[in-house]
């Protein structure tokens, strides 16, 4: 049974990927990913209810194990290296040789494959992103069946490029699920290598000269990351001859010369999930069509590196890096939360808002208290849901109104309703109590208080935040006067992948005492809060959940009814000093000529300006990462 | 049980009554400080009904709802407040009503609402920090950051947070919309944008968010007085005397431009929230 999961989870997605690339024919094509998606879907519930598990599969054709690890990675790292040369790239030729080299020196002549350990472990954190890979990348996928078709009938391709494409976004997932899942961090390593070599191919999906530009950026990037990896394997074998990703952690205890792998590997996850200064791979990736920046930013890809900060956590609890990784991860939330309030590209705001929520995941990590623990695995969860929701919002609005720009979406209420009430929906769970994201902000806010500068920038951090989300949800459903509601027409499997999500984003914030309760509390070390009637409650603070819930829910339900009622209500033109036209949304001008109304939101160029605040981010961000590493050696 | 069901009362009747007395008394001083007579006490309470019997006027469907949301979160805060709860719970809840009444101010088109709602979301912006630094000084003092905790203190927390209640005091005149930072709305006659954010709110709408500001000053008041809770006596003169300070500075202060209030109240107010944070963190 359990060799037949692990075999869905993680193979199936390759078997589903080859077929999409081979049958080259459009239905069957949608059929395999549909399929796909439901057998991933049901796979990861049924491990989920097997619970934590330790194993080794039996070897694929008689072939041990490891030569097909080694084998895969050859492939992938000279796959990379083609692809250095094409684009005659010197850093990730650099950086990939490097790769090479090491790797197979250490995998031949260093490491010896006859000791035996469970090839995977998976504890609820796990089984927890399983669940998420599996479930939100599905839906991401089913979403992208009908969303590319119109994608590709717009850009006007002369051969559809979807086989390639589909194929590396189921990819992605089953490589996720893969490293995940591994207790052996050479298995990590191989998977952590396919999702960078899924995101290149995802990202350059366009071949637009912006896009391939952006793809290389991406890969060199991660090949920074992924040689940091393996610099910290070696590390490790080296100092405690394993690869056993549960004894490094236990090793870790001991501090001194275990904290550089412990730190190398920190590093690759802060490369992976584009904390400042890698930023910039991820803001690239917003070229490629909106699946792929939703699966790169929601469930995958990005969340392979928090988890590797999570993962190792325990292994560096109250060390010089854990602090040094919880100031870095609460200056990524402020910066990113800052640059994220002068854009108007809604996909761009989004990215910024991303890099800010795992910088304040990595400041849980650092924190490394139960409490930040609880906080970062509960902000994973609901993070994803919301973020895979909002980007396909906008995928799906960008399809319809022609444009990403959050002033094009005024009044986009009354063109397309369906869209704009998940997108203010997403929008609501991603800030505002009672839901699961404001929820982990406040357990990380209550755990970080003991560390003024941690602290001091959260508490920036989260107001900037809140400016942006706001301004946008308000923009959502401003309407011209007199605009008539049309109703909106929307494919199954567009709406569906959006209401699963905007269901999950909801449904599971009501379910947090239970997510706490039976996932999060059995893997800490002791238990954070003690949860009664919906009552987060610790010496620290409490949080009056379901009361909460409760009393705005009824405010809700009479704020609706009420709302309702006043549609009976005379309706009225917009203030405009009384100088209005016969047209409301005309004010009378000069010459007593008619002149349109018309308003921009702030975006405080000359203070949050990207441009102007990268260049100092980017340096700051460079000497955390320096003090993070230097302070380890 | 019972306390719990009679706080939840205070909260819910008491509050706005005492809100919109205190707004009463404001107006008084404010018309004895500038030499006229000024309206009587009840005005505010008057102000209220009358807009409730006007017509339903509305621009956009969705400002109803926010103002319905905006009185109940504001409503929950005070209750939460009454009930000793969490802090920044609190603050998180209050937020949301904030938030809505922006959503509301900028689904209407008019220039003037939606330059208002920028404006109230700038600042949102600078006072959310103080207050979210003015808890952690608290929770630094009594380790906890639950009310409960801070009423069995037996000190006053005044005296190992004085830099840090002048800079709630910032956050206090931001959100009591008096000058010179009261230009996303304002009580004045003379707004410069008319009423700001506001502006499309009408009749019995403007009411509920009337009744929600009345909710929001109680809610303030009481976290000013939490600094000094070990006696009555203390509360009194202490939310007097503040409340006091910011009549004074309304009326004698100009309305500024925001850059000046972001830049401003973020460098001296964090400034000296940190500098009083790093005094507990020493001790």
């Amino acid at each position: 049974m359990l060799n037949t999961l692990l075999f869905v989870l993680i193979l199936g997605p390759f078997i589903a990927a080859a077929l999409c690339f081979v049958v080259r024919i459009r239905h069957i094509r949608s059929f395999i990913v549909l399929a796909m998606a439901c057998l991933l879907a049901a796979a990861s519930l049924l491990l989920f209810v097997k619970g934590p598990f330790s194993h080794t599969p039996p070897s694929l054709l008689g072939i041990p194990t490891h030569w097909w690890i080694l084998w895969g990675d050859d492939i992938l790292l000279f796959t990379m290296l083609y692809y250095g040369f094409k684009h005659r790239h010197l850093l990730t030729k650099i950086l990939v040789i490097f790769q090479i080299v090491c790797l197979d020196y250490f995998e031949l002549f260093m490491v010896d494959h006859s000791k035996t350990f469970p090839l995977f472990v998976a504890d609820n954190l796990s089984l927890i992103m399983v669940l998420i890979i599996s479930i939100v990348g599905s839906l991401i996928c089913v979403f992208a069946i009908p969303y590319m078709d119109k994608h590709e009938e717009k850009e006007g391709f002369q051969k559809s490029r979807q086989p390639k494409f589909f194929a590396f976004l189921v990819v992605i997932m089953g490589a996720m699920n893969g490293l995940v899942l591994s207790n052996n961090i050479i298995f990590m390593y191989m998977f952590f290598e396919v999702t960078t070599l899924g995101s290149f191919m995802l990202i350059s999906y366009d071949r637009s000269e912006i896009a391939l530009r952006n793809a290389v950026r991406a890969l060199w990037m991660n090949c920074l990351a992924g040689a940091a990896f393996i610099v910290a394997m070696v590390c490790a074998y080296v100092t405690q001859g394993t690869v056993d990703a549960q004894k490094l952690i236990q090793a870790g205890h001991m501090g001194g010369i275990m904290l550089t792998p412990l730190a190398l590997l920190c590093f690759a996850g802060l490369a992976k999930a584009a904390q400042i200064p890698f930023q910039s791979w991820l803001l690239g990736a917003m070229v490629a069509p909106t699946p792929t920046s939703a699966l790169l930013h929601s469930s995958t890809m990005v969340k392979a590196g928090v988890y590797i900060a999570l993962r190792f956590a325990p292994g560096y609890a109250g060390t010089f890096l854990s602090q040094c990784l919880a100031v870095y991860g609460a200056f990524t939330f402020l910066a990113a939360s800052a640059m994220a309030v002068s854009q108007s590209n809604g996909k761009k705001i989004l990215a910024y808002s991303t890099i800010g929520n795992l910088g304040l995941i990595f400041a849980c990590a650092g924190i490394n208290t139960p409490e930040a623990i609880t906080a970062g695995i509960l902000l994973i969860i609901f993070h994803a849901f919301s973020k895979a929701l909002l980007f396909l919002c906008v995928g799906d609005i960008e399809q319809h109104i022609g444009s990403r720009d959050i002033e094009f979406m005024r009044g986009l209420y009354a063109k397309m309703p369906r869209t704009a009430i998940v997108a203010l929906l997403g929008i609501i769970t991603m800030m505002l109590p009672p839901f699961g994201v404001l929820l982990s902000k406040w357990m990380a806010i209550e755990a970080a208080s003991k560390h003024l500068f941690v602290m001091v920038l959260l508490a920036v951090g989260s107001s900037l935040m809140v400016m942006y989300w706001a301004r946008w949800a308000g923009i959502l459903l401003s309407a011209p006067y007199g605009s008539q509601v049309t109703p909106e027409r929307q494919g199954v499997l567009t709406r569906l992948p959006l209401l699963v999500l905007v269901g999950g984003a909801v449904v599971l914030s009501l379910c947090a005492p239970l997510l706490y309760s039976n996932l999060v509390a059995p893997i800490l070390s002791a238990p954070s809060f003690s949860v009664r009637a919906g009552i987060f409650d610790n010496p620290t603070g409490a949080f009056l959940l379901y009361p909460v819930i409760l009393v705005l829910g009824l405010g809700f339900i009479c704020a609706l009814y009420a709302a309702r009622k006043a549609r009976k209500a005379r309706t009225s033109g917009p203030y405009l000093s009384g100088a209005q036209t016969k047209d409301p949304e005309c004010f009378e001008g000069p010459m007593r000529k008619p002149v349109a109304v018309s308003s921009q939101i702030y975006y405080f160029e000359s203070i949050f300006g990207e441009q102007r605040l990268t260049v100092w981010f980017n340096i700051f961000g460079g000497m955390f990462l320096a003090l993070l590493i230097g302070g380890a050696l | 049980m019972i306390r719990g069901a009679i706080l939840v009362t205070i909260g819910v009747v008491v509050a706005p009554l005492l809100g919109g007395l205190i707004a009463g008394v404001d107006r008084r001083l404010t018309a004895w400080f500038q030499s006229r007579y000024g309206p009587p006490v009840w005005q505010p309470f008057f102000d209220v009904m009358k807009l409730f019997g006007k017509e339903k006027l509305v621009v956009n469907g969705w400002q109803v709802f926010c103002a319905y949301i905006y009185i109940t979160a504001a409503m929950l805060s005070v209750v939460l407040f009454f009930l000793q709860s969490d802090l920044l719970l609190i603050l998180f809840v209050q937020a949301v009503g904030a938030i809505f009444l922006v959503i509301g101010a900028f689904s209407a088109t008019s220039p003037y609402s939606q330059v208002g709602a920028n404006r109230e979301l700038i600042q949102i912006l600078t006072y959310e920090p103080l207050i979210i630094l003015a808890f952690v000084g608290i929770y630094l003092v009594t380790g906890s950051f639950k009310i409960s905790q801070v009423l069995l203190q037996t000190k006053p927390l005044l005296a190992s947070l004085p830099l840090l209640y002048i800079a709630l005091c910032y956050a206090l005149t931001i959100k009591l919309r008096k000058s010179p930072f009261d230009f996303s709305t304002s009580h004045h006659a003379h707004q410069e944008l008319v009423k700001g954010f506001l502006t499309e709110y009408s009749g019995p709408y403007l009411a509920l968010v009337e009744i929600g500001h009345w909710y929001e000053v109680v809610l303030i008041l009481g976290l000013c007085s939490l600094f000094w809770a070990t006696s009555w006596i203390g509360i009194i003169v202490l939310v007097g005397l503040t409340y006091l300070c910011e009549i004074l500075i309304d009326n004698t202060m100009a309305r500024m431009t925001w850059r000046w209030m972001l830049g401003y109240v973020w460098t001296i107010g964090l400034a000296m929230s940190f500098v009083n944070l790093i005094w507990l963190h020493g001790r």
